[in-house]
This record gives C-alpha cells, sequence and structure tokens, in this order.
C-alpha cells in the first residue's frame, strides 16, 4: 500500500504542538530567547515534559510515552516553524535514545526518568575543532588509568546545551580505528571540565567543552568499550531525520513569509508576485521544501518499521541540507532590502537554516553516506 | 504511512516481467520516441500487439469500455517494468492520450465505440495537436473544423506530429467556434491519415527521431470522428494530460542511474576504480537524489489517488521537477563519464555509445509544456500569487 500521509494520531499531535508553539513561543520570545543566557526556556521544556514531548519515544515504565519516531518527526517539524529553542534533538533524542540504545539498566534508571520529566538534560558530545564528521575524527583521549577507571584529555565544540547539562556524553578515542570509539558519561562540574560559550550564526546555545584530564570510573562507560561510535548511529540516524522534519517546518514558514510578500508589495504599479522572476523564486522554495518532506517522509517511516535505512536517510539530509540553504536565500531575493534587516522575521530562519544544513552531515558528507550505503 | 506493495501487487508485478522476460528480447529494447529502424519498429508492432492481446493498454479503464478495471497503482507498476526495460511500447497517443480524452469528457457511445479498438491497438494514433503558432499555448490554436452537411471540414496546419509515419490516425484539436472564448470553441476529432487533403513533410529530431509538419487542406470527417462534444476538447486535452494514469519516470532515470554506477565500478581511472573518486562519489550521490526525487514523486501521485487528495500545487510541481531535472541529470552522467560522452558508440564509447544517445534525448523536454509553463502554473494555481 503506498501512502504518504501520516495518520490521524500524527495529524492532531501536529495540530496540538503547532498551537502550543505559536502560543507559548512566539517568534518574539525566540527573539528573547535568542539574547539570554540561558538560550532556552526552562518553563517551555517544563511544559513540553508535561505533555509528556520530552521523552516522546522512551518506554513508560521509564517515565516515556512509548511513541514512536513519526511523532517526533510532527513534534520537530513543528520546533522547526516556530523556532522555538529546545534541548530535544540534543538531549532527547541523540543522547538519551544512545543510553536507551545502548546504556546499562542502571544507567537508564538513573537518568532516562529524569530527563523524560525535563529535569535532566544530557549534552551528547562528539565534533572536535577540526569540524570533521566521523569515527576517524574522534581525538579526544581516553586513556585507561588501572584501577582507577580512565582519563579524559581533549577538546569538544559544538556541544549544544553544556551549560544547563546536568551530564555530558562524550566521545572518546581508547583504542586506534574506527572501532576504537567509547561514549562516556561525565559530569559538567567534575575537576578539570571547563565550558565556553561559542558564538554562532543561529545564536544558538552552542559550547566549547575542554577536559583536561578529567576521571571518570568504568561505570561511566555507555555501550561497550571500543564500541561507542556504532552505539551513536541509530541515536544519530534518527536526529539526522528530524533535522530534515525541523527544516520542512521551517521551509513551510519561509515559503509562507514570500509568497505573502510576494502578494502584498507593490513595484512598479503592481504585487511583484505578478513578475515570473519573482514567481519563479518562490516556486524555487516550494519545490525544496516538498522534496524535502518527501525524502524525510520515507526515511522516517523506513526507520519506524525497522527498514534498511542508510542510504534513504542520506539522501534525504543532502536533500534537506541544501533545500535549507536555498530556501532562504531565494526568500531573501523576495523580500529583498526588507529581508536584511533584523526586525524582519526572516532572518531568524535564515541563521539557524546554517547550523541545520551542518549539523549531522552537510550535503557532501550525506552524498558520500549514501554512495557508501549503495 | 506505508510504501509497500501488496502481496497482489507484488504477483503483479512479477507478471510483467515474466511477460518481459519472455516477449522482449534485450536486443530489441529501444526508445520509440527515438528510433526509425523499420525492423525494431516492427518488432514494436508486434510487441505492442501481445500487450495489447493481455488487455493492458487499457488496464484501468473501466471493463464496460473494454478495460480491466484496475487500480492505478497497477499501471504504475507495470510502466515502471517496461521504463526500466526501455520496452518499445509504441501507439500511447491512442491508448494514452486519445484513452485519456474520452475518458474525461467522451460520450458514452464514443467511449464504447473507441475505447475497444484503442485498447486491443486497432488503430495507431499519433499525435496532431500543437500548431505552429500554438505550442505551450495550445489554447491559440487555428486549424479549423467547420460543419458541411453531416461531415466536418478540416483545414490547417499540424506541428512536431509524433509517430505520424508509423500511425493511421491522427488526433487533432481544431476550432469549431470562431466567436466562442479561446478555450470553449475548440473539438476533437480523430482524423484516418490516408483521406485526401493529408499530407506530411518530416521534421527530423535531434534525438534521431522523426516527427512531421502534417497539412490538413478541405478533409472531410464524418461526424462520428468527433472526440468528445463540440466545444468540449478543451477540457478533455487538460484532464487527459494530468488524468491518464500514473506514469513511472523514474524507471527511466533509474535505468541510467544503474548502468552509469556499473560502469563507475568497472571502470579504472588513475589506476583505481572510478567508484573510489571522491568527486565521481559526489556526482554518483547527487544522481541518487534525483532519482528518489523523481520516485517519490511518482509514489506521491499513488498515494494522493488512493486518498482521493487533490494533487500538491495544482499539480504542477512534479512536472517541474521531473521536466527540470532531465537535463541536469543527463548533463552530470556526460561530466562522470567524461570526454568520452561524446562518442556515439564504437568500441572507445562508454556504455556503449548510450550516455550520448541520453544527453540528446534529455533535449526532447516539452511535450505537454515547458517547465516554464508549468512553473507558472505552480506559482499561481499552486502558491496563490497573482497571474
Amino acid at each position: 500500500m503506498i501512502d504518504l500521509e501520516f495518520g490521524e494520531q500524527q495529524q492532531q499531535l501536529q495540530q496540538t504542538a503547532r498551537e502550543f508553539f505559536s502560543e507559548h513561543c512566539p517568534l518574539a520570545q525566540v527573539r528573547v530567547l535568542e539574547e539570554s543566557d540561558a538560550g532556552y526556556a526552562h518553563e517551555l521544556w517544563k511544559a513540553m515534559a508535561e505533555l509528556h514531548w520530552v521523552g516522546l519515544r522512551y518506554p513508560e515504565e521509564l517515565g516515556g510515552a512509548a511513541g514512536d519516531i513519526l511523532d517526533q518527526y510532527v513534534i520537530q517539524l513543528e520546533l522547526g516553524r516556530s523556532l522555538a529553542p529546545t534541548p530535544f534533538l540534543a538531549s532527547s533524542v541523540i543522547a538519551g535514545e544512545t543510553v536507551l540504545g545502548a546504556g546499562s539498566k542502571e544507567q537508564q534508571q538513573r537518568l532516562i526518568p529524569a530527563m523524560s520529566r525535563g529535569e535532566l538534560i544530557v549534552a551528547p558530545a562528539w565534533t572536535e575543532a577540526d569540524g570533521e564528521y566521523g569515527a576517524h575524527a574522534i581525538q579526544l583521549t581516553a586513556a585507561a588509568d588501572p584501577g582507577n577507571g580512565y582519563r579524559l584529555e581533549g577538546v569538544k565544540i559544538l556541544v549544544p546545551y553544556a551549560h544547563v547539562a546536568g551530564q555530558l556524553l562524550v566521545a572518546a578515542r581508547t583504542a586506534s580505528g574506527p572501532d576504537g570509539v567509547t561514549l562516556f558519561l561525565v559530569e559538567p562540574d567534575a575537576a578539570g571540565v571547563s565550558i565556553e560559550r561559542l558564538a554562532n550564526i543561529a545564536g544558538s546555545p552552542l559550547f566549547a567543552v575542554t577536559l583536561d584530564g578529567v576521571a571518570v570510573d568504568e561505570e561511566a562507560i555507555v555501550g561497550p568499550l571500543d564500541g561507542g561510535w556504532s552505539a551513536l548511529q541509530p541515536a544519530l540516524a534518527r536526529a539526522t531525520v528530524l533535522q530534515c522534519a525541523e527544516i520542512v517546518g521551517a521551509g513551510e514558514a519561509v515559503l509562507e513569509i514570500a509568497v505573502d510578500y510576494a502578494r502584498e508589495r507593490e513595484q512598479f504599479g503592481e504585487p511583484i508576485g505578478r513578475f515570473q522572476a519573482v514567481q519563479y523564486l518562490c516556486s524555487d522554495i516550494a519545490i525544496d521544501l516538498h522534496l524535502t518532506s518527501l525524502l524525510a517522509r520515507q526515511a522516517a517511516w523506513r526507520l519506524d518499521t525497522g527498514r534498511p535505512h542508510a542510504r534513504e536517510v542520506a539522501l534525504a539530509k543532502a536533500q534537506a541540507s541544501e533545500a535549507a540553504q536555498h530556501m532562504v536565500r531565494q526568500a531573501h531575493e523576495v523580500l529583498a532590502g526588507h529581508g536584511f534587516m533584523v526586525e524582519t522575521d526572516l532572518q531568524l530562519y535564515t541563521r539557524r537554516a546554517k547550523h541545520w544544513e551542518f549539523n549531522l552531515g552537510d550535503t557532501a558528507e550525506q552524498f558520500e553516506a549514501a554512495v557508501a550505503a549503495l | 504511512m506505508d510504501i509497500t506493495f501488496t502481496p497482489e501487487q507484488d504477483a503483479w508485478r512479477r507478471e510483467v516481467i515474466e511477460f518481459l522476460d519472455a516477449e522482449l528480447p534485450p536486443e530489441m529494447a529501444f526508445d520509440v520516441e527515438f528510433d526509425e529502424d523499420p525492423r525494431l519498429w516492427e518488432f514494436s508492432h508486434s510487441f505492442t500487439a501481445k500487450v495489447a492481446e493481455r488487455g493492458w493498454l487499457g488496464l484501468n479503464w473501466p471493463t464496460e469500455y473494454g478495460g480491466l478495471g484496475r487500480p492505478s497503482i497497477d499501471r504504475m507498476i507495470m510502466s515502471e517494468e517496461f521504463a526500466y526495460r526501455e520496452a518499445p511500447l509504441s501507439g500511447s497517443i491512442g491508448w494514452g492520450l486519445t484513452a485519456g480524452s474520452l475518458l474525461a469528457g467522451g460520450t458514452e457511445e464514443q467511449k464504447k465505440y473507441w475505447l475497444p479498438k484503442l485498447g486491443r491497438m486497432d488503430l495507431h494514433v499519433a499525435e496532431g495537436l500543437s500548431e505552429p503558432g500554438a505550442g505551450s499555448d495550445l489554447a491559440s490554436l487555428r486549424t479549423s473544423a467547420r460543419r458541411d452537411g453531416d461531415d466536418w471540414v478540416i483545414n490547417g496546419q499540424k506541428t512536431y506530429t509524433t509517430w505520424g509515419t508509423h500511425a493511421d490516425w491522427l488526433l487533432t484539436a481544431t476550432r469549431t467556434d470562431l466567436t466562442a472564448s479561446r478555450h470553449r470553441g475548440i473539438t476533437m476529432f480523430l482524423v484516418p491519415l490516408d483521406l485526401p487533403g493529408v499530407s506530411m513533410s518530416p521534421m527530423l529530431n535531434l534525438g534521431g527521431g522523426r516527427q512531421n509538419h502534417t497539412f490538413l487542406d478541405d478533409v472531410r470527417v464524418p461526424e462520428e470522428y468527433m472526440i468528445g462534444k463540440e466545444g468540449g476538447g478543451w477540457h478533455m486535452i487538460m484532464n487527459a494530460f494530468y488524468g491518464g494514469g500514473i506514469h513511472a519516470g523514474h524507471a527511466y532515470f533509474e535505468r541510467s542511474f544503474k548502468e552509469v554506477l556499473h560502469h563507475c565500478r568497472n571502470t579504472l581511472r588513475r589506476g583505481r576504480p572510478m567508484i573510489e573518486d571522491p568527486l565521481v562519489r559526489q556526482q554518483i550521490g547527487r544522481l541518487a537524489l534525483m532519482v528518489e526525487q523523481i520516485k517519490l514523486l511518482t509514489y506521491e501521485s499513488v498515494s494522493n489517488a488512493n486518498n482521493a487528495k487533490p494533487p500538491a500545487f495544482g499539480g504542477a510541481l512534479g512536472v517541474v521537477v521531473s521536466k527540470e531535472t532531465r537535463p541536469h541529470f543527463f548533463e552530470l552522467c556526460n561530466q562522470i563519464v567524461g570526454p568520452l560522452c561524446q562518442l556515439q558508440g564504437g568500441r572507445f564509447a562508454p556504455l556503449g555509445g548510450q550516455v550520448e544517445a541520453w544527453y540528446r534525448h534529455s533535449y526532447a523536454n516539452h511535450a505537454g509544456g515547458t517547465s516554464q509553463v508549468k512553473r507558472m502554473v505552480l506559482a499561481t494555481r499552486g502558491l496563490g500569487l497573482p497571474r
């Protein structure tokens, strides 16, 4: 049966989420949060937890809602549309689902219920100073200190929400080769941990985390020793698809902004939307948006149904990364000087689009991943 | 959400594949739009007759008109397998466009008379809609049909007549009412090509096929060759293009993609297989993305048909993407293959010269209207921008 539509359940959830974010996090609030130290609204995060969205995919016995990736998809789509800043992708999905997939029972029971309640944020840390993506780029070392666990030494960058995290989930090198990566839970206030905010185009709460001989015990290891990169992959695949969903949600908003402006703005005595050059710009956005949505939905469905998905996920993000950039660029051509002004909402999307384009792999990374999966 | 085929649909696909295995030797696969080799065309006619015998040309027409009454997804599956094998199915102007027009606006009597004949391939129909002055703006057509007793007398000139010399009928659109608005005064006819007053001259196309100028000078046709109602032509043409079954265009791209990928895996460049070259991998990734885009647009049409949902963006988005992908896709195939992409066969030509042929064929990209016109539909009907 070929049916690309979301079911009733997701459609209702999406409607609820749209109303929730437009009421609790309008764009005026997004602007305020971007300037704040926290970078997000803890009350909003708690309210999302009460709606069971924070632990959406976690099992019920750990405080979750036992939902699936299609549910997460529509939430993330509405996060993209509203631009509400939350640690959903970083903490709930990447860190939380890695702990669920690879962590010990003890780790799961200690972390997941608190994460579900919105009380604990876990910040995943894998990118390093060269910005490279992949196991080979993990150079931060975890040296075994016989009888005393490990000592972590190195720097992670682009770590989201490190400033409010109760735990860091750090990918470290414990042996050479692609399998030589191990995941560790690190207390952010442990001796030797320092955090530095990274100014960035999206105004996102992104940090450099320096680990200067930080001591952790063996219980801090999540998943198998020397099997950390593999342990991270299922959650990263889901997060990659959800990043596409966020771009789709934002793209819907960007298309509306461009089309509304083209209908209202008059030059040469008529609405600029009557000019074919402007119609082309708007149709470019619609095409990018629609194709991204199709590819992302296919990838989400393959993940949801447990089918092989490496190629489909990679192609979806290859498409989404390019679309993110192209959609905002074309909208700026429609809005012209008006779009360049900070008071115009379009720029809020434009700046975040650059983060999304590279987050979890840009088009080139994803083409490589897709071809590797052929 | 679901992107699977039912066991019945899988069984149908197997039936189609078994038919093609039995009836289509690989060396007889060719693109009926771009080849005039009489030996291949002879095969095409007998191959198409075998498809017709099974009732597959009218696969999803209602049974009372000689169809099999099957759902549109079965047509899509058949189209996927036929396109994937480059099956030389001829006569789509008859069982596709003419039948689509009839289903959209034919009278009950006409449907009962013509559709079974079209489904059996009793008539081979050529396309005679475009005129020298009416291409994407088809509604400006000027060929006239004037009533004379029980007959109609047609005068005018048609162009780009595809399959003119392989057909015995012409599907044409004429102006029957000069006073009506330009969309209202159009009437369609099927014209036997052997009638006095019909003549053709060849137009050879870049793809290697023949199209034609068609001249209609005082061609007298009986009333029963009218298709649809007097003045109802425009509605039928629009709905025949959009409603005449689901075409699986992605299979065409997928086939080329697999051949290029095979070439890259089996060809050494700078001492290693091309597929290990990072630049080639990026290009292959881009081709794979385009295949996936077109495939999902096709599947979305199926999904929309199942859900009785109107196509998004005025039905124009899929057409725009497909038309704009084609040149880009085959340019990229050229770039991957490199300078040898110019060779038209012979021992040095990669993929037996197919890359060169695909590239030329990619310029045949304007049937049913240019992508620019479809972009205007997308922007106005789809996005609500002012006309």
